[in-house]
């Protein structure tokens, strides 16, 4: 017998076994909707009138994410940050400048090759040296931090908005916890506030939607998002976890849900009490960064080193793009 | 009974023969149903939906961040776009 909607009984469209309910199209968006605005509102990440910038990559969370927030009467505008890989680029960019037009709203688009001389496959190529240990997602996530603040700092946004989703956040969850990296664990939260002069707030919305309600939601709306993976990922560890998590969420519905609200709801306070991480301004660029042990060192933040890493002298530069600074 | 599958994403499409429900489809298939998304017509199926003869359907892998199962490898591990 076919499945029927939680609420109107209807033909159901998609089952959340979590949550041990099925919807039907109009149903499920309502459903989406309620979730999205418990978090906002249960972590106060939105004020009314705030300039929200959406993070967007033409992937099926942030473009769910920026719909969601403009269906909600947000102020959010999007930025695309070209990362130069290939034909995945160029398609992610079409699409997200695609999904602007249609709506009507504002795109950023910020090419990383251009701003800062270097791509994300040309930082992938680049043989790793002790003390440079970054995988070729590790300098895209760094890369992404960086540019997300800094481009809300000087647009004058109030807000950066990601697509993170629940999956995302277990699994990065999992991954700390499986190291008891605490440090890093202390700053995994739905919110981060701008704690000083530099910091931009963040936000996660979708923190409590489930990745395959993401790509539901995206499919039941008729939004074109980019279904091929990305080319440089393939085996990474946030997959194997994610993977691992998949598994246990078949046999005990609910188990990353629970694994992820348990953490934020106890856990993630006693963790930031625990932690007080110094800040300081980085001497290359002036953005955020953590002070250094040694007192007497220069701060340089984690961009700047990984770029000076990637372009050597005239990576020092880190506010000219790359022509100009070859020249000074 | 016949229902061709289109898998994505890696691109790929497979038969499968007697399979009556959506479920039966992702079991023959190893593929967990909490990772993916079964597309028929553009109309989402659940996992009780019957399938029929001739059917083509899409199973889109809603996972972000990976390869998706191997070809003839353990499938149920998913990938997607984020």
């Amino acid at each position: 017998m076919a499945m029927r909607c939680k609420r109107c009984r209807d033909r159901a469209a998609i089952e959340i076994r979590r949550h041990n309910a099925a919807f039907c199209r109009d149903c499920f968006f309502h459903y989406v909707r309620q979730q999205v605005t418990r978090a906002i509102d249960k972590h106060h990440m939105l004020r009314p009138g705030d300039r929200v910038l959406v993070a967007v990559s033409g992937g099926k969370d942030s473009l769910a994410l920026w719909d969601l927030l403009l269906e909600l009467g947000h102020r959010a505008e999007g930025l695309y940050m070209g990362l130069g890989i290939g034909a995945y680029s160029e398609r992610s960019k079409d699409l997200c400048q695609a999904f602007a037009a249609a709506r009507g709203a504002k795109l950023v688009v910020y090419d990383l090759a251009e701003e800062q001389g270097y791509s994300i496959p040309e930082a992938a190529g680049r043989p790793r040296r002790a003390g440079a240990r970054r995988s070729s997602c590790g300098v895209c996530g760094l890369s992404k931090r960086y540019v997300f603040n800094r481009v809300a700092l000087e647009g004058g946004y109030d807000v950066v908005a990601t697509g993170h989703n629940l999956d995302d956040e277990a699994a990065v969850l999992f991954a700390n916890t499986l190291r008891w990296d605490i440090e890093t664990m202390a700053r995994q939260f739905p919110v981060l506030e701008a704690t000083r002069p530099g910091l931009v707030k963040k936000v996660k919305p979708l923190y409590r939607v489930a990745e395959r309600e993401t790509a539901a939601y995206c499919v039941l709306k008729g939004i074109d998002y980019v279904v091929e993976e990305c080319p440089l990922v393939a085996g990474n560890t946030q997959l194997r976890h994610k993977e691992t998590l998949n598994q246990m969420e078949e046999a005990s519905p609910g188990a990353k849900h629970n694994f992820l609200f348990g953490f934020i709801d106890r856990a993630a306070e006693l963790l930031r009490s625990a932690e007080h991480a110094e800040l300081t301004e980085c001497a290359r660029c002036g953005m955020v960064t953590q002070a250094p042990e040694d007192p007497d060192a220069v701060p340089v933040c984690a961009f700047c080193r990984s770029r000076e890493r990637l372009l050597g002298a005239r990576g020092r530069h880190a506010d000219l793009p790359v022509v100009e600074a070859a020249t000074r | 009974m016949l229902v061709t599958a289109r898998l994505r994403p890696p691109d790929r499409t497979v038969e499968v023969v007697d399979v009556r429900r959506v479920k039966d489809l992702l079991a023959r298939l190893e593929v967990l149903p909490t990772t993916v998304l079964v597309i028929r017509d553009g109309a989402l199926l659940t996992s009780e939906d019957e399938l029929r003869d001739g059917d083509s359907v899409e199973v889109r892998f809603a996972i972000s961040g990976g390869g998706g199962p191997p070809a003839g490898g353990r499938a149920g591990s998913g990938a997607g776009g984020a």
